[in-house]
């Protein structure tokens, strides 16, 4: 087991106490491999999650495949930011906060930046619609967003 | 029954038929992708949808099942403008690379866009790409995603057929990609049953990557010429080149599957050492010669020895016409009662295997062994000497309950579907099936002969020698008791290791006799036309249909012993590699030097040839007309797909100018009139139908009972029973492995090693050991160990194998650089081995 998995095993034992079989855990397990990681999933830990729970390496990398906030391969930088873009948001201008983040952060959507510091999604309904546009950073909500407030946000999460 | 309507017209089907196979049945097309019988029921194309009277909604035909009275429409408008809309939706992404695609002109899109399509999209949005280049999976899979369907068949094929599962459905909605994980390179069993499957040209062959058009290719349709499971496929050459082979979906017992020998090894038809011409020793070197002289040589030399004094020894994986008269030569014309079929075996456990198979009793179906109550596998590595043989277990066992008992010290693919595996100690199948016999006499069967025979043996030694818990011992006559059918499957291992044939014997006995059990043996034979050879009589003990002969004649192994002694003066050899094959690569070779003369037909230039007074160029299945004999006795027809190369000439077309040589009648003249004195002189093949039957049939889908060999009462004789001892307790102490060989997957016998295909596959040999052993040596798969017997030592990759017995190694047969044979000791398939990690 790899340095990463045998820090969180404990609460790995506990979310398979939770299911019937290995294989319904993984999205469990999954999530714990992530954040464990730093934020992404590696290879090796999806073999690792494979041999845990029984499952062929591709079936695990279908599962994370299927999710979004599953990373696979793909570091993100400190702060992941999710800009919600469907219908709500777009009628009140998510396309527009879209262009103005990348501009901000001179990356494109589902890019990272140089410094590592932000990475840039955009998501479905985050369910936030009566505060369009919104975006997500990290754990938060970000809600009637305008460039000022844009500004403000990233100023605060460290943007130079 | 349910009667239904289909497009007004009425139709009575079983409870539970798919609309789709009810449309079907009714001779109305329904197009499909994701649809495919042997698989599991996904509905997710919609390209089938129909619309039933009094629904609102089109419904997916191949997943809904028939209801009384339903009335369904396959072509209303609704329907069509659904399948336009469908095939718009599949176009939206879809590259439209036709131009070079490997597929085009045989593709399901095309042909359902060409019938079904909208004459234009209305899509204006940029196409979605998954990647710019086709990327390579394997050394023989190459996949272009945009193209995909998402139909899924590829992923399905690999989990519920092939057993693998390294394809999944990665990503989701337009982005969802079937392949490998992370796309990296397959590590599987390379079969391309997922190219075979995919009805567009996302899955590719990479051997036949933009080699040819389809409709540039001639055919020939044939069965492979690897394992006796005896698939159908299709094999296609262009400009003289066989550039592909494809198994057909409801045609052979195999319907779309192949292995990756079957659909990849065809390669070795166009290798560039393919011998041309006759060769002749002058001066002690193989010179060039003519056929007139070749013959001219040949008669003379074997004139001048009496007929007990010359042998002959024929492959298995000739046709049934070439074989018989291969044995017509030697019985009637050379007066030689010295014939054999293997190199390997020694033909005494072959007559006692035949009898405890019951071979002689005709064909046993692997479908009605299927139907059984109780499935018994013993003594065969199926996974990897019979793949599909395999598929076809795992997908029907899968389907209906069954007790499947699995038994080998190896652990193999198909453990997975087994309720019981079992891991015996090598060579002990024997002891295995006492100890069962004994547990189900305990109380008391009816007594029968055999049961006498053994009821000085005790039960505490057989379960102490197969090294098998006496609870799972239990278990397996528990379950063997239990059922009301039962079907023994037995290997190769049996051949390799004749002393447990007698078990397997009594085993045949006690159920039928004294339990009353509807019993079935199917042997598991690892070359095409293996049981053809013994039923046109090519075998030292009987002639053609397994009938009683005057005099017994000697086996491979005897010969050697003999030629050894100088009671042997010539042998002629018909493509085998006697020096590479025979267990004892030493005393093989000694024997062969020794001989006054010996002839050698073959497609290579092998270890047996270079030793030959004359060499003689024969052909590949794929050059020849006539008909293999499978495991069931299921006798099929190849035909003839192009001519040999250079001078070389037929198999049969070279033993019959031999035979015309000393007898000018001798004949007769083509495949099928020799077919026709076949079925004469063997009952088993009188009524044998050579009918090509293309279609799936009702009973039992892909099941031709006619092409099955009948009972055979020429027995009259009986055959003997395996007569020699078991071997001696070997010393164990150096030698702590106990070696094993038999067929890789990627590799059996002398045709694959000439196949690039295959050797890119896996090159050189490794050696196999469990886990348990690979974690006490601290090795992984990849490590480098010395392998070292009594007789021989030699460097090799090590692989692991999870939940093989432990102390058990195996080395594939027929590598050049490591044959294996060098490890064992006078015609024994086996030899204790060291083994040590080397750096
Ligand atoms: S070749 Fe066979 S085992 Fe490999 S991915 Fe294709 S179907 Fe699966
Ligand atoms: S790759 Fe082929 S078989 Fe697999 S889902 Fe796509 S179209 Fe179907
Ligand atoms: S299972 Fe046997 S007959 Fe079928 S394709 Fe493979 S080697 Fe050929
Ligand atoms: S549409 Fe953006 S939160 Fe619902
Ligand atoms: S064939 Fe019926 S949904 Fe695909």
């Amino acid at each position: 087991m790899s340095e990463i998995f045998s820090k969180v095993k404990n609460e790995i034992a506990a979310v398979l106490d939770k299911y019937p079989n290995g294989r319904s855990a993984v999205m469990d397990v999954l999530r714990i491999a992530q954040e464990a990681n730093g934020g992404h999933l590696t290879k090796e830990a999806l073999g690792e999650i494979a041999a845990l729970l029984d499952m062929r390496p591709v079936e695990v990398n279908a599962a994370a495949a299927f999710y979004t906030m599953y990373r696979i391969q793909k570091p993100a930088g400190r702060h992941h930011i999710w800009v919600c873009r469907n219908i709500s948001c777009s009628l009140l201008g998510a396309e527009h906060i879209i262009a103005y983040l990348e501009r901000a952060l001179r990356i494109k959507t589902g890019e990272t930046t140089a410094d590592d510091k932000f990475t840039l999604s955009t998501a479905e309904c985050l369910g936030s619609c009566g505060t369009a546009p919104m975006m997500q950073i990290d754990d938060d909500y970000y809600e009637n967003l305008t460039e000022s407030k844009i500004d403000e946000i990233l100023a605060e999460k460290g943007l130079k | 029954m349910v009667t239904v309507k289909i497009n007004g017209k009425e139709i009575t089907v079983a409870d539970n038929t798919l609309i789709l196979e009810a449309a079907r049945d009714a001779g109305c097309e329904v197009p499909t992708f994701c649809y495919q019988a042997d698989l599991m029921g996904l509905g997710s194309c919609r390209m089938c949808l129909v619309e039933i009277e009094g629904q609102k909604k089109l419904q997916p035909s191949c997943i809904t099942p028939v209801l009384h009275g339903m009335s369904i429409l396959t072509d209303s408008s609704t329907v069509t403008a659904a399948r336009a809309g469908v095939l718009e939706f599949l176009l939206a992404n879809h590259a439209m690379d036709c131009p070079v695609c490997d597929k085009a002109g045989e593709c399901e899109l095309q042909d359902m866009v060409y019938k079904y399509g909208p004459a234009k999209g209305a899509h204006a949005e940029t196409k979605f790409k998954f990647h710019e280049k086709d990327y390579v999976l394997s050394p023989v899979i190459i996949k272009n995603s945009n193209r995909c369907v998402q139909c899924t068949k590829c992923v399905r094929v690999c989990r519920e057929v092939v057993g693998v599962g390294v394809l999944g459905s990665v990503g989701r909605g337009d982005h969802q990609e079937e392949t490998s994980f992370l796309k990296g390179l397959l590590d599987c069993d390379q079969d391309g049953n997922c190219i075979e499957v995919c009805p567009v040209g996302c899955f590719m062959r990479l051997p036949y990557r933009y080699k040819a058009r389809q409709w540039d290719l001639k055919s020939a349709d044939t069965v492979c010429p690897y394992c006796a499971t005896g698939c159908r496929m299709v094999i296609e050459e262009r400009d003289g080149v066989v550039v592909r082979a494809r198994a057909q979906h409801g045609v052979g017992v195999n319907s779309e599957t192949l292995c990756s020998r079957g659909r990849f090894g065809f390669d070795f038809i166009g290798n560039a050492e393919r011998l041309t011409t006759p060769l002749v020793r002058k001066d002690g070197v193989l010179v060039p010669s003519t056929w007139e002289e070749a013959v001219a040589v040949i008669k003379e030399n074997l004139s001048a020895f009496e007929g007990s004094r010359i042998g002959g020894v024929a492959s298995p994986r000739l046709t049934n016409e070439e074989l018989y008269l291969f044995q017509k030569l030697f019985r009637e014309v050379l007066g030689s009662p010295n014939v054999d079929s293997s190199a390997r075996w020694d033909s005494s456990g072959v007559e006692a295997f035949i009898k405890a198979a019951g071979m002689n009793e005709g064909g046993v179906s692997v479908f009605d062994c299927m139907d059984s109550d109780a499935v018994f596998i013993i003594g065969s590595q199926v996974s990897e000497e019979n793949p599909v043989t395999d598929y076809i277990i795992r997908r029907i066992s899968s389907g209906r309950r069954m007790n499947l008992v699995i038994a080998s010290p190896r652990a193999m693919k198909l453990d997975s579907s087994a309720q019981t595996v079992v891991r015996h100690n090598p060579a002990t199948e024997g002891a295995l099936l006492k100890a069962i016999i004994l547990t189900l006499n305990e109380n008391k069967l009816s007594v029968s002969a055999g049961i006498n025979a053994i009821k000085e043996t005790k039960l505490t030694d057989c379960v102490a020698s197969s090294g098998v818990s006496l609870e799972v011992i239990k278990r397996i006559a528990d379950g063997l008791k239990n059922a009301e059918s039962i079907s023994i499957l037995v290997g190769t291992e049996f051949l390799r290791f004749p002393e447990g044939i007698d078990g397997l014997d009594l085993l045949k006995d006690v159920c039928r006799k004294s339990l009353g059990k509807k019993l079935r043996i199917l042997p598991l034979l690892d070359r095409c036309n293996q049981r053809g050879a013994w039923e046109m009589g090519v075998h030292p003990g009987f002639g053609t249909g397994y009938r009683a002969i005057a005099g017994r004649g000697m086996g491979t192994h005897a010969m050697l012993e003999a030629a050894t002694r100088r009671g042997l003066d010539a042998m002629y050899v018909a493509g085998v590699d006697i020096a590479s094959m025979y267990p004892d690569a030493g005393h093989a070779r000694e024997a062969l030097s020794a001989l006054k003369f010996l002839v050698v037909q073959d497609m290579f230039l092998t270890d047996t040839t270079r030793l030959a007074d004359v060499v003689l160029p024969s052909s590949a299945f794929a050059e020849k007309d006539g008909a293999f004999t499978n495991q069931e006795g299921r006798v099929q027809t190849i035909a003839r797909l192009k001519n040999p190369p250079g001078k070389a000439k037929r198999d049969g077309d070279i033993i019959r100018a031999i035979g015309q040589s000393f007898e000018r009648s001798f004949g007769p003249d083509n495949a099928s009139l020799v077919f026709d004195e076949i079925r004469r002189e063997a009952e088993m093949y009188k009524e044998v139908s050579l009918v090509f039957n293309n279609k799936r049939n009702i009973d039992n889908k892909l099941d031709n009972k006619e092409a099955l060999v009948k009972a055979s009462s020429a027995l009259a004789r009986g055959f003997s029973a395996w007569n020699g001892g078991a071997p001696s307790s070997e010393e164990t102490g150096d030698y702590p492995f106990t070696l094993m060989t038999g067929n890789h997957l990627f590799h059996s016998g002398a045709l694959s090693s000439n196949s690039a295909s295959l050797s890119g596959l896996l090159r050189a040999a490794v050696v196999e050991i469990s886990n348990e052993d690979a974690d006490e040596m601290g090795v992984k798969s990849g490590s480098l160990v010395r392998v070292k017997g009594m007789t021989h030592e030699s460097d090799m990759k090590v692989i692991v194998r999870r939940g093989s017995k432990k102390g058990v190694a195996f080395i594939a047969e027929n590598f050049a650089d490591t044959p294996v044979n060098r490890f064992f000791s006078r015609g024994r398939s086996g030899a204790r081995v060291s083994i040590t990690r080397l750096g």
